[in-house]
């Protein structure tokens, strides 16, 4: 599988896919998705799509799909390679949502959340499939929150679908498997080649399993940080865990407006009730100049 | 040329000491009819306005050819003025494009003279057009209850809460561990005239502030017996101590806004 686009620059998402088996387009066909890599604090989340023909539904059962949180690792490979061989009927998706992307989109001005992150995902690749031109009839997914408003959502969306949103879809439907075995595999591998462009010396590499639980993870998130830049992109800045070490251990930052004059704080301006006495409207410059810090001068 | 020979330094030093601490650097404005000064703190909320006429009795001597202003550091005119006994007459003086400012001290029977240069400062600070306006509510009081008052409830809280209404005036704080109020009410059998407390109401004033800013005004409790509130809802109040033979002080300052939501 070729990660080269996302390990060229693994700030920004990218997008993975297979080709489209042409009995894909011919005959209906069901869709799954998916998602791995929700929790951890590190690392990229990583959504992906499977689909097959209605009709290839037991040869799908054949290969042996169950949830991938219950698979080894080597199983899991070994299924995936299944999956791509099985190109004659068995198509997928699959999209890096970079660590970074994650954070910035959190951390963002205005509330974007990862739940509203997922679903943008998942619906993307739905998009994505539809117009690749296969012939989706029926999709299973896997919640994120309230089953029932997401599957309105989805179904307000694409009217034309057969859409069933219900928890643990992937170990009740094969093709939901599929798509959770892809999503996995993907993010591991994408961890194992991860590029620090930070420089590779300034972190090890046994982050455990990501997990904010998980001791080794502490552990590195405990000894691999920076006290004036915090943490490589690698890391998700939004995450609470993150935030609280980083007020903790990292040197604080003082931010110059925070503290000026709390006990003023909560009473009004003395500009809003007293106008400046002598300002002729006509020197007032532009606020525009006045942010920028542009000055008039006279001569240069 | 501008001289300026007031009779007693103790209330000049009053008047900066009063202002030293909210107000670092400040321009005096001397024209014939006086000298005034008006600053802001640092973030805007508040502001003095300090009036020494020139024909009040306590300039023995006053001169002031053109307009000029006076940028000083408050911090440091403080520390001359501690030089200066309390009864010494001080005299004021600089040129008509002045870049000192000179102080000289008098004892009264002249064994001593002291002269004292500081040099001026360029300060950029911009002037607000205060209007003259009728105030709701104009509480009258002896300066020593009102910084009592405000020293008391700041134990508790950050902001007080000032109440004017027909029967008097009622302080209020309520802080995270406890709250207080403390009422005043009309007082006109007292036979002193400075400790009565009179209240001219117009319409009742309901308003809070924040507490630190008065109890940096009652810095000034020394230079008046009496201080003046005028209040009207949604202004700055004005908190004014009258200086005898020379003008007044006053400080406005602007109330706490409802925090929404």
């Amino acid at each position: 599988m070729d990660l080269s686009d996302f390990t060229k620059d693994n700030s920004e998402n990218a997008i993975l896919k297979s080709i489209v088996p042409q009995i894909c387009k011919d005959e209906p066909c069901c869709l799954g998705i998916d998602e791995a890599g929700r929790g951890p604090v590190l690392g990229p989340m990583v959504y992906g799509v499977s689909f097959c023909p209605l009709s290839c539904k037991e040869k799908l059962e054949q290969l042996g799909f169950a949830d991938s949180k219950t698979l080894s690792e080597e199983q899991r490979d070994e299924l995936f390679s299944k999956i791509k061989d099985a190109n004659d009927f068995l198509g997928f998706e699959v999209e890096i949502l970079s660590p970074n992307y994650i954070s910035k989109t959190m951390l963002r001005r205005t509330k974007y959340s990862l739940n509203a992150i997922s679903m943008d995902s998942a619906i993307g690749l739905l998009r994505l499939a539809i117009e690749q031109g296969a012939n989706i009839k029926e999709v299973y997914v896997d919640t994120v929150g309230d089953a029932s408003k997401y599957q309105e959502k989805l179904q307000g969306l694409f009217p034309r679908l057969e859409i069933t949103v219900t928890p643990k879809a992937d170990a009740k439907f094969p093709i939901v498997s599929a798509a959770s075995i892809c999503a996995k595999v993907v993010r591991d591998q994408v961890l194992k080649s991860w590029i620090f462009f930070e420089g590779d010396d300034i972190v090890t590499r046994d982050y455990g399993s990501g997990y904010p639980s998980d001791p080794a993870t502490k552990h590195w998130l405990a000894d691999n940080m920076d006290k004036v830049f915090g943490y490589p992109q690698f890391v998700r800045f939004s995450w609470s865990t993150t935030s609280t070490l980083l007020e903790n251990k990292a040197y604080h930052v003082h931010w110059d407006d925070e503290d000026e004059d709390e006990s003023a704080k909560g009473t009004a301006s003395l500009f809003s009730f007293f106008a400046p006495k002598n300002a002729d409207p006509r020197d007032k410059q532009h606020s525009f100049f006045e942010e920028r810090h542009l000055k008039r001068v006279e001569s240069f | 040329m501008f001289e300026a020979k007031m009779l007693q330094s103790s209330v000049l030093k009053k008047i900066i000491e009063s202002l030293k601490d909210l107000f670092a650097d400040a321009n005096f404005d001397c024209s014939s009819s006086g000298i005034t000064l008006q600053d802001m703190d640092s973030s805007h909320v508040a502001l003095c306005y300090l009036k020494l006429r020139s024909d009040e009795e306590g300039f023995e001597d006053y001169r002031c050819d053109r307009n000029i202003t006076l940028g000083v550091n408050l911090g440091l005119m403080s520390k001359i003025l501690k030089c200066a006994g309390n009864d010494d007459v001080v005299t004021l003086r600089a040129e008509d494009e002045p870049n000192i400012l000179t102080f000289i001290f008098d004892s009264k029977n002249s064994e001593r003279v002291s002269k004292y240069d500081i040099k001026l400062m360029e300060i950029d600070s911009e002037l607000l057009g205060i209007p003259d306006t009728d105030y709701s509510c104009v509480v009258k009081m002896p300066s020593h209850e009102f910084q009592r008052i405000c020293s008391n409830l700041s134990q508790l809280g950050d902001s007080v809460t000032i109440d004017c209404h027909k029967e008097g005036v009622d302080f209020k704080v309520a802080g995270e561990q406890g709250s207080g109020a403390i009422k005043l009410k009309q007082t006109t059998s007292v036979d002193k005239e400075e400790d009565q407390v009179t209240v001219q109401l117009n319409e009742p004033v309901t308003q809070s502030f924040a507490l630190k800013f008065l109890c940096a005004f009652t810095k000034a409790t020394s230079l008046s017996d009496t201080v003046n509130l005028s209040l009207t809802q949604d202004t700055p109040v004005v908190v004014e101590y009258p200086i005898a033979q020379h003008g007044y002080l006053r400080f406005y300052l602007a109330p706490k806004i409802e925090e929404e939501n």
